[in-house]
């Protein structure tokens, strides 16, 4: 039987004396659609930068795709892709050689990197567009971003809030391009907090809150009552109305 | 309103953390302090001198003093703090109130004249001659109506100049006749229009009707009223071109104009300047090739590093030329025999603010790419270090064709010699760069033309270093001077090779162990935002 995509166990990650992280606990199967969810400021984005790499754990076991991190960083940067909550692009260049450069990165050869460039950015309808990244709408960063995380074709996705200002049929792009991906063998891991789009795609969940996961499993298990994921979530959380509080507004 | 502005703006600045205050503090005692000294030599001299020689004296010091206020910005591309309008244009702000604010914000780039100034007025109100203490109101109305003039005409040059800058094309153009207005007369100076001296400067110190003038005779008593009339409709005209640029900035659209134009088709074939961005890929496999083409491609995109380049090849010329082409003196001949030379490790030194020393800077969020993708970062830095060094041979091979067209004389040799001695002295720069991009890495706005990577304080840090830096090869020309031997300065400058090669190599393991150890840090501290104030 094949390691799950992502292994995780007690993970500990704190800012001073406040933990961000708080022995999270995570299994992702391979091939799975997997949402990671939480309200603002539970751990998502730092869970999710730690399996990048990008800020090393105070403490746990992590390992993806069958390799430890830290000690088989690179083996792992290089078989994931990545489409993290603030932009990593370079402003000052276009679209098609922001996508060129990725690729080289990550190890593929000009002629190659360049021929994907130009298919991805067929795809995600950006080919006519000449201008530096940094002219870009959100919704164009956030497709450019998406192809980059695909050019070099990898087994695991971390996407943090990857629709975050995409419009509709933008959206329902990604969307198709991912679900395709999954169908293929790879796995996605997103988080996101349009919660229709995560019912709608996901076939397994996560909740995080203050640094701990309350609850994990398949989606019919979360919604095991039949409600939506939306109040499913909400009861979750135990998070309650305050409104009425706000008696001037 | 204002209290909100500068309350939002000390609490954006608390952020920074305890290294970097620190750091900021250090800079600032070096700078200031050098300030303070220049401040104390003023008031000897105006506590001494006698009322001659005041009434010569006074009007050059305060002609200086609006030099310094009104061009060094504009030289070194470093406006100060201003207000970021794209912040606060939304709330319903009073635009004479926000004008206030960016007048008052003026202080960041002339705060060193009002040291000076302080010096000057009590050596004055201790001698004598100016009227000593029972002259206080006169020495002080004058020369605070001249401070709040400058502080109005900087406003007004800056929001004139920032908007000029950031015009697509317009702003090379006009560095370059900026530079053209400051070099020229200077080379007619000495071509011939003036052979004796660059008196020019002191017939304008004491041109009748002009505002320094004005406040000499003012506070030095002499046609009081009069000179007070004249300061007043300076200053009234001042505050007008000052308001009026203020409210044309901000009906103005920068993005707008820095929009790049669309290409109606895309040519399958790669333009001069690709095949340019490529050549790295000769040399180099991928991915240092793939991230040095980034690098250049990125720089020539940005307008700030333009700007610079510009200025790279044009303030050396603008310092060194009118000196060179004057052949006076002994002194002289060196300097036209190191003139290339010379001009190149200026550029080298004048680079780094948008190179080497946060190198990281234009990359903002984005330099989390490095950490993310399967490279390590010693790749990144090294790099960056090739494309910075790909950039200053550009530059050195711009000054050598133009000492070539201006007939300073260089050889071939010089020529080579010129590419051997930068290449020295880059070891030792990009060796300290390094060091202070990962320590010290703050984010950069790549379109803001009037934002670099050092503050006046940082230049008083790099000021530090550049004599460092710059000592081996300083000594390679001083053994070549002592024994009269080419033998010895090829001798000193292999061994200065030598060491800076090794000093790089240390630097660079130290950078690329803080760069893994803080990367968390540095991609907080790239990632930052500013408050309703944005300072260089």
């Amino acid at each position: 039987m094949s390691s799950p995509a992502i292994l995780v166990r007690d993970l500990k990650k704190s800012y001073g004396s406040k933990a961000a992280v708080n022995g999270v606990d995570l299994e992702v199967p391979r091939g799975s659609f997997f949402g990671f969810l939480g309200p603002n400021g539970a751990g998502k984005s730092t869970t999710i930068r730690i399996l990048t790499g990008l800020i090393p754990a105070d403490s746990g076991y992590i390992e993806i795709l069958g390799l430890r991190l830290p000690e088989d960083e690179m083996e792992i940067k290089r078989r994931i892709g990545l489409v993290p909550d603030e932009s990593l692009l370079f402003e000052r260049l276009t679209g098609f050689e922001f996508l060129e450069f990725v690729g080289r990165m990550y190890g593929l050869a000009r002629d190659v990197a360049m021929q994907r460039a130009r298919s991805l950015l067929d795809l995600l309808e950006l080919a006519n567009d000449r201008k530096i990244i940094g002219e870009y709408s959100k919704g164009m960063r956030k497709r450019v971003a998406m192809a980059a995380s695909l050019i070099h074709h990898p087994e695991l996705f971390l996407m943090d809030e990857p629709f975050e200002g995409v419009d509709a049929v933008g959206a329902r792009l990604m969307k198709d391009i991912l679900v395709d991906q999954v169908r293929r063998g790879a796995t996605v891991f997103l988080t996101s907090h349009v919660l229709e789009v995560v019912e709608r795609l996901c076939d397994r969940i996560a909740i995080i809150n203050n640094g701990t996961i309350v609850t994990a499993g398949t989606l019919e298990e979360l919604r095991s009552t039949g409600e939506s994921l939306e109040d499913a979530f909400v009861r979750v959380l135990g998070a309650e109305r305050q409104l009425e509080r706000l008696d001037w507004l | 309103m204002i209290a909100a502005i500068l309350r939002a703006q000390l609490l954006s600045m608390r952020v920074g953390g305890r290294r970097n205050a620190i750091f900021s503090l250090i800079t600032g005692l070096v700078w200031y302090g050098f300030w303070c000294g220049v401040a104390a030599g003023v008031y000897f001299a105006a506590r001494r001198a006698g009322a001659a020689l005041l009434e010569q004296a006074l009007p050059i010091g305060l002609l200086l003093m609006l030099l310094f206020w009104q061009v060094i910005p504009v030289l070194s591309a470093s406006f100060g703090s201003a207000l970021d309008m794209r912040k606060l244009l939304v709330y319903p702000a009073p635009h004479d109130k926000l004008f206030l604010v960016e007048v008052l914000l003026r202080l960041t780039t002339g705060f060193e004249m009002v040291l000076v100034s302080a010096g000057a007025v009590a050596g004055l109100l201790r001698n004598g001659a100016a009227g000593g203490w029972a002259a206080a109101p006169r020495i002080l109305l004058p020369l605070l109506t001249f401070l709040v003039f400058n502080l109005l005409l900087a406003s007004g040059l800056r929001s004139l100049l920032e908007r000029l800058l950031s015009r697509r094309r317009v702003r090379e153009v006009v560095v370059i006749l900026m530079l053209l207005a400051f070099t020229l007369p200077r080379i007619a100076l000495v071509m011939g229009a003036r052979p004796k001296s660059l008196g020019g400067f002191g017939v304008l110190a004491h041109v009748p009707g002009l505002p320094w003038v004005a406040v000499s005779n003012a506070m030095l008593g002499q046609s009081e009223l009069w000179s007070l009339t004249i300061l007043a409709a300076w200053t009234l005209a001042a505050a007008g071109f000052g308001r009026t640029q203020f409210e044309r900035n901000l009906r103005y659209d920068a993005v707008a104009a820095q929009a790049t134009p669309l290409d109606a088709a895309p040519s399958s074939k790669p333009s001069w300047s690709d095949r340019f961005y490529r050549l790295p890929a000769l040399l180099f496999g991928d991915p240092l090739a793939a991230l040095i083409e980034k690098e250049l491609r990125s720089l020539a995109r940005t307008p700030r590093f333009r700007m610079v380049f510009v200025m790279g090849f044009s303030f050396g010329l603008m310092v060194w030329l009118p000196l060179v082409l004057g052949r006076q003196s002994e002194r002289v001949g060196f300097l036209e025999e190191n003139f290339l030379v010379a001009v190149s490790v200026y550029a080298l030194t004048l680079l780094g603010q948008v190179t080497y020393w946060n190198c990281f800077g234009f990359d903002r969020s984005a330099v989390q790419i490095y950490f993310a993708a399967p490279q390590p970062i010693a790749v990144t830095l090294r790099a960056k270090n090739i494309a910075s060094l790909i950039v200053v041979y550009l530059e050195v091979l711009v000054l050598t064709g133009l000492t070539w067209v201006l007939h300073v004389g260089v050889s071939l040799g010089k020529i080579a010699e010129t590419l051997l001695v930068v290449g020295v002295c880059a070891f030792y720069m990009l060796a300290f760069g390094n060091i202070s991009s990962v320590h010290y890495p703050r984010a950069l706005t790549p379109d803001r033309v009037s934002q670099g990577g050092a503050s006046s304080r940082f230049q008083a840090f790099v000021f530090i270093l550049y004599p460092l830096a710059l000592l081996p090869v300083f000594l390679a020309y001083l053994a070549r001077y002592a024994f009269d031997s080419q033998t010895a300065f090829a001798a000193v400058l292999a061994l200065a090779a030598a060491l800076g090669g090794g000093l790089y190599g240390l630097a660079m393991e130290s950078a690329v162990k803080t760069a893994t150890t803080n990367r968390e840090r540095i991609l907080v501290d790239l990632s930052r935002g500013e408050g309703p104030v944005v300072s260089n």
